[in-house]
Parts: structure tokens; sequence; C-alpha cells
């Protein structure tokens, strides 16, 4: 009875959702497509999260996947839709190499290391003044789809939905009890016969390349980028914080938080254009602080208290 | 050939022995007691067994199988399952998930198989409402879901450390008669960590005496508890 409604809530939305461009302007849809974007950044940082391994990498694996699908494109004459699936690809199998030393560290060691990754992504990028542009960054010859909103709007609900099918997947599949048994205690969940490196290593593998796939789809959606705008640390901190707000370890609270703060932020820009992140950090504050298990948690409890 | 064996197993943290050359075997059927004073290496022996640690020297061998340096997981799929001293149930997961991971991981079911034979567990240890989770368990229940989760791995071998810490003394009888069951049902190999003596003269047909890592005392628990050196071992150099 409960899956069913869950299933017919997801059917209406993903209706609603695809044919949304039939009522929305450009602006709008851009906003839809950052929110969009922003979303699915945060179920993907989620979906590592509940291994119990927090990321700070997700702006070093967006803007590789930018990156890697631009320099596709301008460097091997690539078609661009082609150009993101194998940007995507590559993303994954840098984030697959890589894995096999970061996924040794733990905690903060971990945290830390993701971090120090994107930077380094962003330096490299850099400087290689003659394969990517350097500071400059890249102009890609035209948008994809001809820059048609409807099209850009679709191509980034597609990612979207990848993403959000895969975390639905990690939820409904072993994966779920390897990662929060991990989670948990990674000594019993070896009793249990974790294999523990090979399942965070899946895990890392599969985020890394859906952040990836999205940094593929933004560049190819503004046919151009700069190191700085492909690795903006706000593409690790907006997600993190909508995640926050929403509820972790779910898929339902960072899709609530992303709308939200996702909304809340472009009405911000708009009301306070020099002060807006000001009054978004002391929102994050604030939910920290007062609800610290996110909209989702909140929403538990106040069931839970009714039928107690 | 027994079932499991060790040889000259020692494990050296820097300076400290904390498990000094003990070779010993356990057989199907049999319960065994390992016994000793705090600080006495019997969680650091069972870690090495299960593969928590790696020996620094020695062998564990298991149906005539050297796994000594296998990792845990993989022993876990063997067939060595074990309980915690410091139970750290899971806590975003009910009382059956927390059972299937070992039916899931180790014995590689499917869910809806894990699902079945964790729930077919937790009944013949009569752990009822699988739905909850973990944080609403009692004592007993949370020790009862212990031994329910090694149970799952579809063990040969079973080590059971202090299930019975915490438990009242009807509680402990439950569990005793319960841990009788289990082995004889399943012909399980099954070594106690213990240090409620009662226990073990009740639970043990054998156990071994660990002093300072090493294994200085084995036979049946009325023999050994008059062995002089059991004895120094526990009350000191006064007795």
């Amino acid at each position: 009875m409960k899956r069913t409604a869950t299933y017919a809530a997801a059917a209406i939305a993903a209706v609603v959702l695809a044919v949304l461009p039939a009522f929305l302007g450009a602006y709008p849809l851009n906003v839809a497509r950052s929110v969009m974007t922003y979303m699915a950044l945060a179920v993907s940082w989620d979906m590592l999260l509940r291994s119990g391994q927090i990321s700070f990498g997700i702006a070093g694996l967006f803007g590789l996947g930018s990156y890697a699908s631009a320099l596709l494109v301008l460097r091997a004459g690539m078609d661009p839709v082609l150009s993101l699936v194998f940007a995507t690809l590559l993303t994954g199998a840098i984030a697959y190499a890589l894995g096999f030393a970061v996924l040794r560290l733990r905690a903060m060691y971990f945290s830390i290391t993701t971090l120090a990754l994107a930077e380094i992504f962003r330096i490299v990028l850099h400087n290689l003044h003659d394969f990517s542009g350097g500071p400059e960054g890249v102009v890609l010859p035209g948008v994809i789809f001809g820059g048609a909103a409807p099209a850009l709007y679709w191509l980034c609900l597609a990612g979207l939905a990848i993403t959000l099918g895969t975390s639905w997947y990690f939820e409904r599949s072993k994966l779920h009890l390897a990662l929060t048994a991990i989670r948990n205690d990674e000594t019993s969940a070896r009793a249990s016969g974790v294999d523990i490196f090979k399942y965070l290593l899946v895990a890392f593998t599969v985020t890394s390349t859906l952040q990836g796939m999205m940094g593929a789809i933004q560049v190819q959606s503004y046919g151009f980028t700069t190191p700085e705008t492909a690795f903006d640390a706000n593409f690790t901190l907006l997600p993190l914080a909508m995640a926050l707000l929403g509820g972790i370890h779910s898929t339902l609270g960072p899709i609530a938080g992303a709308v939200l703060l996702g909304i809340a932020s472009e009405w911000l820009k708009l009301k306070i254009p020099y002060g807006h992140l000001v009054v978004y950090g002391i929102i994050i504050v604030l939910v920290i602080l007062l609800m610290p298990r996110g909209l989702v948690g909140l929403a538990r409890n106040r069931r839970a208290g009714r039928r107690a | 050939m027994k079932t499991l064996q060790t040889e000259h197993l020692t494990k050296r943290f820097l300076g400290l022995v904390a498990v000094n050359d003990v070779s010993f075997s356990l057989d199907a059927g049999e319960i065994l007691g390992i016994i000793g004073p705090n600080g006495a290496g019997k969680t650091t022996f069972i870690h090495l067994v299960s593969g928590i640690l790696m020996p620094t020297s020695g062998k564990v061998l298991f149906k005539g199988r050297d796994v000594s340096y296998a990792p845990a997981h993989e022993r876990a799929r063997m067939g060595i399952a074990r309980t915690f001293q410091l139970i750290h149930p899971l806590e975003n997961l009910t009382v059956l998930e927390n059972v299937m991971i070992g039916a899931v991981f180790s014995r590689r079911q499917s869910l809806r198989e894990a699902r079945r034979s964790a729930e077919g567990i937790c009944e013949s240890l009569q752990l009822g409402d699988l739905g909850r989770d973990t944080a609403s368990l009692s004592i007993l229940e949370i020790k009862k879901m212990e031994i329910a989760r090694a149970l799952a791995n579809g063990p040969e071998v079973l080590f059971l450390d202090e299930v019975m810490a915490g438990l009242n003394a009807d509680e402990t009888r439950q569990m005793i008669s319960m841990v009788k069951a289990i082995a004889k049902e399943r012909g399980l190999a099954v070594g106690v960590v213990e240090h409620v003596m009662g226990v073990i003269r009740e639970l043990t047909e054998r156990v071994i005496v660990l002093e300072s890592g090493e294994l200085i005392a084995e036979g049946p628990y009325s023999e050994v508890s008059k062995n002089p050196r059991v004895i120094e071992a526990y009350l000191g150099g006064a007795a």
C-alpha cells in the first residue's frame, strides 16, 4: 500500500517534470536545470555517505566530467552527445583507479584527501595551457542540441533520473546492507562476510561517475567552462548543505533539500544580490542546530510521535 | 582432521606478546571454553582465528587448510563465525536486516533467501518482532541477535566472546541451554570465552586456559580448576 503510493507519487512527479517545458519559459527552465544538477550531486554525495565516507570532492569529479566532455569534443572532434557518455565513463575510470588509494583512508583523512584531489584536478587543468586552455578555459563550437531550452532541460532531467534510479537501486539492493553495515562498524561487517573495500570501491566509483556525468551535461549545456567554473567549490558545498537540510542516508532527503535550498538560493540571489550567501549560510547553520536529522528526519519523528 | 586448529599461533604488538605460541584444536560437535584472567589474550586469540587480526607467526588451519592470512570476510564465507565482546548492533537496520547481512554476504544468498533464513534463525532463538530498530532491544535480545548474526553466516565454527556478560541468572540459564541446543543441532565447533565459571562448567566439555598470551592448561573444567598454575593465574602469587 505504502509502496504503491510511493510509486504513484514518483510516476506523477516524473510526468510533471517531463512536460514542464511546455509551460515554462527559458529562465524558469534554467533555474530548474540548476536545481536538478545540484539535486543529482546531493543524492550522489549521500549515496557514498551511506557507507560513512564523507566526500568533499564532488566539485573535483564534476569538473573532471566537464573538462573530459569539453576536451573530447574540442581535441578529439567527438560528437557532443557521444562525449557525454565517454566523459562519464572516463570520470568513472579515473575514480576507480583513485579509489585504490583514497579508500584506504577513513574519516577526515578521506574527506581532506578528496578535497585535495579536487584542487589537484583544478590546478592541473589550470596549468595545462595548450591542452586545456589554461585559466581562460575552453569554448565549445556550440551548445548541445542548438541550445534549445526544452532539450537542455530534458538532458539534465535524464541525468537526474539516472542518478535517482541508481540511488533507488542502492537503497533496495544488498548494497544497502553492505554500506550500512560498513558505516556502523567495519569490524563486525567483515565478520559477516562483507568485503569492505569492494563495496566502498563500487560506491565511490558509481557516485563519482554520476558526478562526472552531471559535469559533462553542464558543460555541453553552457558551451564553455573554466577551471574556476567547473571546479567551483559550490558544487561541493551546496549539495552537501542540501542533503543535510533534507536529511541524509536516503534518496528523498537530498531531493527535498535541493528543491528548497535551490529555489531559496535563486530567490535570495534576486532579492539580496550581494548578501545572499550570508543568508544562505545562516539557513544552513540553523538547520544543523535545530534539526540535525533534516526535514525527512523531522517528518519521521513527527509521525512516530503521533503513533505513540 | 580437526575442524579448527592453530599451530604456534603468536601475535606481537610492538613489545607486547598478546598471544604466545598457542596450539589448540577444536572439533565439530564440541564446546570448548576459553578462560583466563583479564588481558590474557582471549579476545586477541579469537581475532586471530577469525581474521580480524593477522598473526605475527604461527598458523590457523580450518579443516586442514591454512587460512592464517585470509581476510576476515573470506573466513566468514568459509565458515568461521564469531560474536563480539563489545557489541555494535547496526543502528540503522532492523533486527531482521542485521541478521540478513551474514546470509547475504557470507552465504551469498539473494535478499529474498536471506530474509527467509534470517527469519528461521531468529525464530529458533526466540527473537520476536524482527521489524524493530535495534535501539529498543534489551541486553538479552541484543546478545541473541549477535548470535543470530553469526549463525546467519552458516558457520561450522562459532566463537562466542562473552555473550553471557550483563545477563541475570535466569537469562544466563536460558542462554546456556540455547547455545547447547544450537551447537548440537548444527553440529558446530563452538569456542566460548566467558568469565563466569559456572557458565563454563555447565556449558563446556573441555577448556583451555590462557595467561599472558600463553596456553597454560587444557582439559575438562573439573581438572583444570584444580591445576595449581591456573589457580595462581587467577588469584596471583598469594595463592
